[in-house]
């Protein structure tokens, strides 16, 4: 059964057995346990809803509530440094209530439940958990994972960003959206992906080597996007929030609404947004508007505690313009941008218009899961899933050519996975699988222009099995993984005379794993990984051929590139003396052998729009190597504060040089300050979970890149400081949230090394976010 | 159920399996590419017609563009006409035409390190800002150096000195950029 309730709810047992009482005398007695040290919690808040009445948890971590009326009530338990969490109880006798609380004070978030316990992963991960989803509504995925140690995000301009981990991006980064391998053309450097935080209820990095489960290409790292099982709420309940930002003058609304019924369990979450043009602290980045629609379906159902079928529907869609003065001619043109003290077309007014160039995109998913039980001990996974992803991207083309896109792309994916899954003997735990993909890429002929890369089929087979094992102090885990790959290729030649050449390219892949985690004492925990993957070339650096205008580059593919092969190891350590103060850390290496990079050539092409460099894909050997430390610590019982710190180093061996645009090296840190108790402001107005943050964030120029690996040097350290308020406002009956965040509050004039715009226009400056959330 | 399950799979995967074969792209009518910028100088007088060319059927692939320069007299005037073709077009098309119906959107700029080398504009667009399709260009003394024709797409006209052909201010994007190895005898 516990397996069954694994990810089904959080972590409270509800235990009910005791005289069954009188109406109006019940009571509900709970055990508050911190997971992380496995001691009583005190000074835990418990709330009943229904009553505006709570508690607190004393020196044993005990709370109690006496002479209740039977009825149906809501808890909300809270601590500082956790997230707080909302159960739905039917009380019809005294009850006794077990809650462990994820209160690991490394990250203010719940951590991901990876295994039948969470400690059974021997995998590094963290996670941003609802409230930061809801409280960053207006921004897109990667900006959410931003603060977080080893992530990184490239930025093309300010709308549009993907997330790095330890390095790693686009083909080598497989985000999974609700367990599916996000699909669409990941390999543009200039591609968000296309996922609706808001539709989310955590987003979780796996920053470990052991990733196997995973369909193939990743090479350790893995992002997942998920939303919560519908919980077992019989009412109706929802919530709407809207928030607006200063800068971009953006608006952004969010609604959400979900009933559990034993028939038929259901949530729908939607969200719109549009923002217009951004400024810098000197001028605005004319034409970074973006206007954004998603909706989400979410059923589940079940069949005798046997079949759970869960569907899930997405759809995505957006407008984002790119900055005008960011597509020019050729490399004079560049030069001449680098020493512009602002970019070209810089117009005096804002707009919310989005002109070209811009990027339409829409995506949409489509999920069905079927989970069956044979008993407690042992399921099977059936999942199948479809996704349409349509991307157009417009340019600034003559006699009206415009309004025709230059790149318009159709992609069909098709997902069948099953997996079996069984615990056995003294907590082994094994699982064997298999995932089929199959991508269908097409340029639709529409552009009138020789498309950038080609049309395709791609087929996927993977195979994979993993076991682990736990003891008291110790766990261990391994695995093996086989993929192979058929991709069917139509490219069209250059030259003068256009004709089409077929490429059918066939790759086997093969995988492994091994972790272990040592719990040395109970307050310290050791863990290692071990991985290794190989990874084939991707269709775009395989074949890819044109001329890039963000870059002022042509870039070229190898047809003859060779498998990516990579061993990564981490060891992380993770020290807990108390609830007040703990330290993480990890440190990785990865080799690669025949690492796929896209080298600038000794070669200046001359066409009749001047001259342009030529870039192709390349293949050397490669290190990247790192160090991510996180620790918080509590001043007070109100004031806490967290200190994080990436390092990364990437190496060309094969070259002597260091690795371009790996991302530089980030220093961050904040200051909490959050109420123990509801503040009473006035007989009407309390003030829950008031929260004040002074966060600094300061990130080191590039060094390790030499003269002539860039158009232009690296930009130099900047740091940028924000603050931000929330609280949740108890007026009588009603409750929202509201929030106001400052972020580059000193008009900080920076730019990014990730950023492909950085030889164009400076970043953000100040921008002041309120938001307003109502839950009903 | 399971082996129900894994037969579905199978059933699902040898179906994907089989068509497998991605059918032939359409090869894109690129009409907006330019190959081929002629640039035709008469003589005022009697010292004949002198044509630059610059020629690139294959755009942005691998392959040398065919770059022509030329002669001029000393101490002479030409009238210059520009002309952009679409060679990958049979017959090739004139792309000239889009520029003149663009013009206001359009201006060349000409720049020589010839000593006394000038190009002046000899036509205007309906704001009466030069355009640069048709020209007057003058010779001093002998000398030899280049001419590098410039076309920019949205340049501002109005900024200081643009008209008068000093790319400078010019801004907009660049849409040709070609040189002539050029000697005036």
């Amino acid at each position: 059964m516990i397996l069954r309730l694994l990810g089904a709810f959080f972590v409270i047992v509800v235990c009910s057995n005791r005289v069954p009482a009188q109406d109006c005398n019940i009571s509900i007695e709970g055990y508050v346990i911190d997971e992380g040290t496995g001691l009583p919690l005190s000074h835990a808040n418990v709330v009943i809803q229904e009553l505006s009445f709570g508690a607190s948890t004393d020196d044993r971590g005990v709370f109690l509530f006496e002479k209740l009326c039977e009825g149906e009530y809501h808890l909300i338990l809270s601590h500082i440094g956790c997230a707080p969490q909302k159960m739905h109880l039917d009380l019809i006798q005294d009850t006794v209530l077990y809650a462990v609380f994820r209160h690991t004070p490394v990250s203010l978030d719940d951590v991901v439940v990876m295994g039948k316990k969470n400690n059974l992963s021997t995998q590094s991960n963290l996670s941003v958990n609802r409230q930061v989803i809801e409280d960053n509504a207006n921004q897109n995925i990667s900006k959410l994972l931003e603060n977080e140690t080893g992530v990184h995000l490239i930025k093309n301009g300010s709308g549009i960003a993907k997330p790095v981990v330890h390095g790693m991006y686009g083909n080598r980064l497989i985000i999974l959206n609700n367990g599916i391998a996000q699909s669409g053309q990941q390999w543009g450097n200039d591609h968000s992906p296309e996922i609706d935080p808001f539709a989310a209820d955590k987003i979780t990095v796996l920053k470990g080597a052991n990733a196997l489960a995973y369909s193939g290409g990743n090479l350790g790292s893995l992002i997942l996007v998920e939303p919560k099982k519908i919980e077992r709420e019989p009412h109706l309940h929802g919530q709407v929030g809207y928030s607006y930002e200063t800068n971009g003058r953006g608006n952004s609304l969010n609604a959400r609404i979900g009933k559990y019924s034993p028939i038929l369990a259901w949530k729908l979450s939607g969200t719109l947004k549009k923002s217009g043009d951004k400024r810098s602290p000197d001028y605005y980045l004319n034409n970074t508007g973006i206007e954004e629609a998603n909706l989400s379906l979410q059923l589940e159902k079940s069949w005798n505690d046997k079949i759970f079928v869960d569907f899930y529907a997405s759809t995505f869609n957006t407008t984002l313009g790119v900055l005008r003065g960011s597509h020019i001619g050729n490399v004079n043109d560049l030069e001449q941008a680098l020493v512009n003290d602002e970019p070209l077309f810089t117009e005096p007014d804002f707009s919310y218009s989005i002109d070209e160039p811009r990027q339409e995109v829409s995506h949409n998913l489509i999920k069905l899961k079927t989970k069956y039980f044979f008993d407690d001990n042992q399921y099977l996974d059936f999942v199948v899933a479809s996704q349409i992803n349509d991307r157009k991207e417009f340019d600034v083309r003559k006699l009206g050519r415009s309004v025709i896109p230059s790149l318009s792309l159709k992609q069909y994916t098709t997902n069948i996975e099953l997996k079996y899954a069984k615990e056995f003997g003294d907590q082994w735990r094994f699982t064997v699988g298999s995932q089929n993909i199959l991508t269908d890429n097409t340029n639709v002929p529409e552009t009138n222009i020789l498309p950038l890369i080609p049309d395709y089929i791609s087929y996927k087979s993977g195979l994979y099995t993993t076991l682990s094992k736990q003891w008291s102090s110790f766990s261990i885990s391994g695995g093996l993984r086989y993929d192979f790959e058929g991709q069917d290729v139509a490219t069209i030649s250059r030259g003068v005379v256009k004709e089409i050449i077929r490429y059918d390219n066939r790759f086997h892949n093969f995988g492994s794993v091994f972790g272990l985690k040592y719990s040395m004492t109970n307050t310290q925990t050791l863990a290692f990984n071990s991985g290794y993957a190989m990874r084939n070339p991707g269709i775009n650096e395989l074949y890819s051929n044109g001329l890039h205008q963000g870059v002022s580059g042509i870039e070229e593919g190898d047809p003859d590139l060779q498998t990516e092969k990579a061993i990564k190891n981490t060891l992380e350590y993770t020290w807990i003396p108390s609830s007040r103060f703990s330290v993480n850390s990890l440190i990785y290496h990865q080799y690669f052998q025949n690492y796929i990079y896209l080298k600038p050539q000794n070669e200046i092409r001359t066409t009749i729009r001047g001259a342009f460099p030529v870039f192709k894909y390349e293949q050397t050997n490669a290190n990247i190597y790192g160090l991510d430390l996180s620790t918080q610590f509590m001043l007070t019982n109100s004031i806490f504060s967290t200190l994080k710190y990436s390092y990364l180093r990437g190496d060309d061996l094969g070259n002597d040089l260091p690795l371009v645009f790996m991302p530089p090296n980030s220093l961050s840190g904040s200051l909490v300050f959050r109420a123990n108790r509801s503040i009473k402001v006035s007989s009407e107005i309390n003030l829950d979970e008031f929260e004040f943050e002074i966060n600094n964030r300061y990130v080191f120029a590039q060094n390790n890149l030499l003269l002539g690996q860039d158009f232009v040097a690296p930009p130099p350290a900047y740091n940028l400081i924000g603050m931000k308020l929330s609280s949740n406002i108890i007026l009588s009956n009603y409750k929202f949230r509201c929030f106001a965040k400052v972020d580059n509050l000193l008009n900080v004039r920076y730019r990014d090394y990730l950023n492909r715009q950085r030889y164009f226009a400076d970043e953000l400056g100040v921008n002041l976010t309120f938001g307003m959330n109502v839950k009903f | 159920m399971f082996k129900n399950a894994l037969l579905l799979l199978f059933v699902a995967a040898s179906l994907v399996m089989t068509s497998c074969e991605k059918e032939d792209p359409v090869i894109p009518n690129e009409e907006e590419v330019i190959t081929t910028l002629n640039y035709t100088l008469t003589a005022v007088g009697d010292a004949g017609i002198v044509t630059f060319s610059f020629q690139d059927l294959d755009g942005d692939g691998a392959g040398a563009p065919t770059i022509t320069g030329g002669d001029l007299v000393a101490n002479t005037t030409y009238t210059g006409v520009l002309e952009l073709l679409n060679e990958t077009e049979s017959p090739a098309e004139d792309i000239t035409e889009e520029i003149e119906e663009e013009d206001d959107e359009h201006q060349f700029f000409f720049q020589s390190d010839i000593d006394g080398l000038s190009v002046a504009y000899n036509d205007e667009d309906e704001d009466g800002n030069p355009v640069g399709l048709s020209t007057t260009l003058t010779t001093a003394d002998a000398g030899s150096g280049s001419l590098t024709i410039i076309l920019r797409h949205e340049p501002l006209k109005s900024a200081a000195n643009v008209s008068d052909g000093d790319i400078t201010n010019a801004d907009g994007e660049t849409d040709i950029e070609v040189t002539f190895a050029v000697e005036v005898k």
